[in-house]
């Protein structure tokens, strides 16, 4: 939570640029610029040595004295770089440090900012701005103080130095800067504006591609790539125009500098030159002026370029800030108290609420909620509804009138008053990626201590209560769980799997083909019915085995390579000679070993290819790919002769046998348990995990784990079995474990993995699960199938029925009934009210209402 | 191409070869190119089911057509809560059923329940689509002989409900209406 910093009275988007460079970090700033100050001494004091060496040691002859000086001089130039490279990375560090800062104070004053700003505001400026505007500020924010503070410095010293070698020449040789302070300024000037454009066009640009993103489903399901891309281009070539100018300038500024310094050395060696030909200035003495005037133009440029960075940043920073210059609309904790779950009594005195040009959108909503009431909120599709829900919910604030609840103004309470006692639903809820858990708990966890989260009974009950419960076990199902994550739970499961394997056996034969250590399995692959396991390591998945070594070289022994090249090149060609109409249809590849996107590689294999035995490596390694997928009742497009079966159940012993080293008798045994580290033989090769009913394959997913063989029939196992099966996950307590398990699904980006009624069932768990006296659901079950939508309306009814004042907005008209009372919405205002007796009896605008629904 | 040339073991009871030609004794794909005969053939599903075992049910969507391979599939349907059985498909000869499933989207109007044990073929509404968008020349005749198809049910069936009709029922005339 944010602890209100020493400088936070100043609000965050009025600070200057140089208030965050000013107040943070100083020791650290003060300690930079005593270094700046030490390194000083080290750059000037060569110079003094290049004048001893030309003047004393050379002319005197004195080869100590050169020695001497120049040792000196090799020291202090060491020193100097060494210093300036730990003055580059403090200046880095602290404009890092002060960005992180600046960053995130800024990333939560964005996030407390009303709604309404968000309507008018599109994310992609705020993400520009809170992403690359501020980075390039954070190359500023280091050097803000030390460059400018070192430039000046070096400058006067260099200057000082060279006035007091000769002040006449030091005079001329400064004599065009003058010129520059008058140019550079102006061509800055130009680049400003071109600049400040830039940032708004590349916002808009982030805005365009922000909202294509979003939109993709509508544009792929109209078509529209060329309407979006005209929408980008505009832009694109904006930028481009922008870009040049900019760039133009820019160099220029760089021109007229470099053509500056130039220029010194040629007044220099005019007037020096004529002076030591005279004998008026020693030739060493010449030699440290040109030096010294090197030196000090180096200060010169960093100011210039200075100058035009700190422009630059100033703009890039007064654009962000100016975005988000709003206060906050409330306070995010309550001053001087803890913050309140309020009952639920709402009285709404005059609510109106004006947008933009005046326009009313509600106008003197005058209304009595008590607590515990239920209300259900109709009218027309842009009546109000919506907007008053999220009044109500303080997402909005009232332009006249006022909300009270409970006796406190809306307008005083916090942000996180209402967090406790208003769950909201919104119309069109929000998931955000993580697991389904964290969605779950997103609402109360912002609000609770860790030790008041809910517990799993609570969060599975919810689940349940929603109708979430069937999608829930689905994605326990669908998990495919580590070592760690099973341990738990292992035998339970691999009871499940005893029991189907046993008691539910006749059921399931027909669906499933379970794996049998002694059997030649049809509807598993040739490399499932040899390898007859998993690696952890992946060793031999199906892509690699042709590449194993070990694994080739038992084929090879039994005389079962050349076959399955054969096999290999026969499902190549039916395949090739069959679909080369169709190479692009996925529909035409689902019964066959090929995959629709390796349809050219084969056709040019089989180009290439004499015959099914092929020298080249990959060729062989092509081939024997398609033969180890091929599953032979569900490729019906060539036939497995008995003879290979044999050979494969020879191929899968000995692959036992030598490789993986395990001994598979027990796996024998249907029904036995033991596990596999019980057994000798069957540690040495731990990584290899064997289908075999006493091992947990952490390879598969949970549901391949209990079934224990290749699905026959998907319709077979959804029809009926699926039913069959969770009763016995049931039965044997285990369907909270699913569910747990299935919590830690992963719902995507937005929830996008999720249908469109699971992300509005989680919504609705998300918010019950907060259980907050006041439940606002603004459509909330509009997506669910009828059944679910009975199911939330019961819950309604029975479980919240005088514990929660309720405020429901609802379009199917044929569920008010069970509601305290009926508002009718029309154009802004409440048209009518009272219970759907009353309101039937009144035959006014809800009697229409509900008879032209029907 | 024929595979045991290379290799005498591999495919001498080619699965694909057996349906192709299984398939060319029906009348919907008789005369029919080769090539959409092989390409059926390919997309056609195996199915097996017990004595008893329900194979569609009254009511729900229809996807497929059925041929049977072996055995005996008994189709019948409800009427005011008693099952009526309308027909008993056996393997021997050349026994369908489900065909307008492969032009149209519909609840089946009648269930199949298997006989005996039953070996069946089906071939999938999107299979059709998917090879009559590369044969539209052929479309017209496969929709053709599908309707043949039907008409021949229907006349076998009504038969077979009259044959089986109660004195009381027969009527020669509309009855008046009141
Ligand atoms: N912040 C806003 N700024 C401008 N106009 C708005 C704003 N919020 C809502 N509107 C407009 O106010 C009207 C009411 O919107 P609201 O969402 O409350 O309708 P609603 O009754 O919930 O409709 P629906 O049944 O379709 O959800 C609409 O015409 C909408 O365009
Ligand atoms: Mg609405």
């Amino acid at each position: 939570m944010n602890k209100p910093g020493a400088d936070s009275k100043v609000r965050i988007t009025e600070r200057s640029l140089f208030y965050w460079i000013l107040r943070r970090h100083r020791p650290m700033q003060l300690f930079l610029l005593l270094v700046i100050v030490i390194s000083l001494f080290f750059r000037v004091f060569p110079l003094e040595m290049q004048k001893r060496i030309i003047n004393e040691a050379i002319y005197l002859k004195e080869t100590e004295l050169l020695f001497l000086y120049c040792g000196l001089y090799l020291g202090a130039v060491t020193i100097a770089g060494l210093l300036k490279y730990a003055i580059n990375v403090m200046q880095l560090f602290t404009g890092q440090k002060i960005l992180v800062e600046m960053r995130t104070e800024l990333y939560q004053h964005v996030l407390q900012l009303p709604l309404q700003f968000y309507r008018k505001m599109q994310p992609g400026t705020v993400i520009s701005a809170m992403t690359s505007e501020l980075n390039a500020i954070g190359f500023f924010l280091g050097g803000a103080i030390a460059i400018p503070v070192t430039s000046v410095l070096t400058f006067s010293v260099f200057l000082g130095f060279m006035f007091n070698l000769n002040p006449l020449l030091a005079m001329l040789s400064i004599g065009i800067y003058p010129v520059e302070l008058v140019l550079i300024p102006y061509l800055q000037k130009k680049y400003n504006t071109l600049n400040k454009r830039r940032v708004k066009t590349t916002r808009a640009m982030a805005n365009v591609v922000n909202e294509s993103i979003s939109g993709i489903h509508e544009i792929h399901g109209n078509v529209s790539y060329g309407l979006e891309e005209q929408k980008l281009s505009s832009f694109i070539d904006q930028l481009h125009a922008l870009m040049k100018k900019l760039f133009i300038v820019k160099y220029g500024i760089k021109f007229a500098n470099n053509l500056f310094q130039s220029l010194g050395p040629f007044i220099l060696f005019l007037v020096g030159g004529y002076m030591a030909i005279n004998g008026q200035f020693t030739l060493g003495a010449l030699v440290a002026f040109l030096s010294a005037y090197e030196k000090v133009y180096d200060p010169w440029k960093e100011l210039i370029e200075y100058y035009q960075s700190y422009q630059d940043a100033k703009i890039r920073y007064s654009q962000i800030m100016k975005i988000f210059d709003l206060d906050p609309p409330h306070l995010l904790l309550p001053a001087g108290r803890e913050p309140l779950a309020l009952p639920g009594n709402i009285q709404l005195s005059n609510v109106t609420f004006t947008v933009g040009n005046g326009i009313k959108l509600l106008e003197n909503i005058n209304v009595d909620i008590k607590a515990n009431e239920q209300i259900a909120l109709v009218g027309f599709s842009g009546s109000g509804k919506s907007t008053l829900a999220l009044l109500i919910a303080q997402l909005y604030d009232t332009s006249r009138g006022n909300i009270e609840i409970d006796d406190y103004d809306i307008e005083d309470l916090s942000k996180f008053d209402m967090g406790k006692s208003v769950a909201m639903i919104a119309q069109h809820p929000f998931i955000f990626s993580g697991t389904i858990y964290a969605n779950l708990l997103y609402g109360i966890k912002a609000i609770a201590e860790d030790d008041e989260l809910p517990d799993r009974e609570q969060i599975l009950s919810v689940i349940r209560d929603v109708g979430l419960q069937d999608d829930v076990v689905r994605f326990g199902l669908q998990a495919v769980l580590t070592a760690e994550e099973c341990k738990p739970f292992r035998n339970k499961f691999l009871r499940m799997r005893q029991i189907i394997l046993t008691s539910l056996r006749d059921d399931f034969a027909n669906a499933i083909e379970f794996y049998d250590a002694t059997k030649y399995l049809y509807y598993s692959s040739i490399r499932d019915n040899i390898v007859f396991g998993d690696s952890l390591s992946g060793e031999f998945l199906v892509e690699r085995l042709a590449d194993h070594a070990q694994f080739m070289e038992l084929l090879r022994e039994i005389k079962l390579e050349n076959t399955l090249l054969t096999l290999g090149f026969a499902l190549a060609t039916q395949t090739v000679n069959l679909l080369a109409d169709f190479q692009d249809d996925e529909f035409f590849f689902r019964d066959n070993p090929m995959e629709v996107d390796e349809f050219t590689i084969y056709s040019e294999l089989l180009e290439r290819l004499k015959g099914p035995q092929p020298e080249d490596v990959e060729d062989r390694r092509l081939l024997l790919t398609l033969a180890f997928r091929f599953i032979p009742n569900k490729h019906p497009i060539v036939s497995l002769p008995s003879a290979l079966e044999q050979q494969i159940l020879k191929a899968r012993h000995l692959f036992q046998e030598i490789i993986v080293n395990i001994d598979m008798d027990h796996c024998k045994v249907t029904g036995s348990c033991k596990p596999c580290d019980k057994i000798p033989k069957c540690g040495e090769s731990s990584a290899f995990i064997p289908f075999c009913p006493s091992e947990y394959m952490y390879t598969r997913t949970l549901l391949d784990n209990i079934l224990f063989g290749a699905v026959k029939s998907e319709k077979l196992l959804d029809d009926h079995l699926r039913t069959l099966a969770q009763q016995a996950f049931q039965d044997e307590k285990l369907l909270d474990e699913v569910m747990a398990i299935g919590l830690k699904f992963e719902v995507g980006s937005k929830g996008d993995l999720l249908s469109g009624g699971q992300k509005q069932k989680l919504a609705i768990a998300r918010a019950f699960l907060k259980d907050a006296p006041i439940l606002i659901m603004d459509e909330a079950t509009a997506s669910l199938d009828n059944s679910s939508q009975a199911r939330i309306q019961g819950l309604l009814e029975n479980e919240f029925k005088g514990r929660k004042t309720v405020i429901s907005v609802i379009h199917r008209l044929d569920l008010t009934p069970a509601y305290d009372r009926i508002l009718v919405l029309k154009a802004g205002r409440i048209i009518e009210q009272g219970t759907y007796d009353e309101l039937m009896e009144r035959k006014g605008a809800f009697y229409e209402l509900v008879h032209a629904e029907s | 191409m024929n595979l045991s040339t290379q290799n005498p073991d591999l495919c001498s009871k080619c699965q694909l070869t057996d349906v192709q030609e299984f398939l060319t004794r029906f009348p919907i794909f008789s005369g029919a190119p080769a090539g959409v005969v092989n390409l059926f053939g390919y997309l056609s599903k195996k199915e097996e089911y017990k004595k008893g075992q329900s194979i569609l049910e009254e009511g729900k969507n229809c996807d497929r057509l059925f041929l049977i391979l072996s055995g005996k599939v008994a189709i019948f349907q409800y009427y005011n809560e008693r099952r009526f059985h309308l027909q008993l498909l056996s393997g021997d000869g050349i026994n369908y059923f489900g065909e307008l499933a492969l032009l149209a989207e519909f609840k089946w109007f009648f269930s199949a329940e298997a006989w005996t044990d039953v070996e069946l073929i089906s071939i999938s509404r999107e299979a059709f689509s998917k090879v009559m968008e590369r044969y539209p020349e052929s479309y017209q005749s496969m929709v053709r002989k599908i309707i043949n198809v039907r008409i021949h049910r229907f006349v076998d069936q009504s038969s077979y409900l009259l044959d089986h009709i109660s004195p009381e029922a027969w009527r020669e005339y509309p009855e008046e209406e009141e």
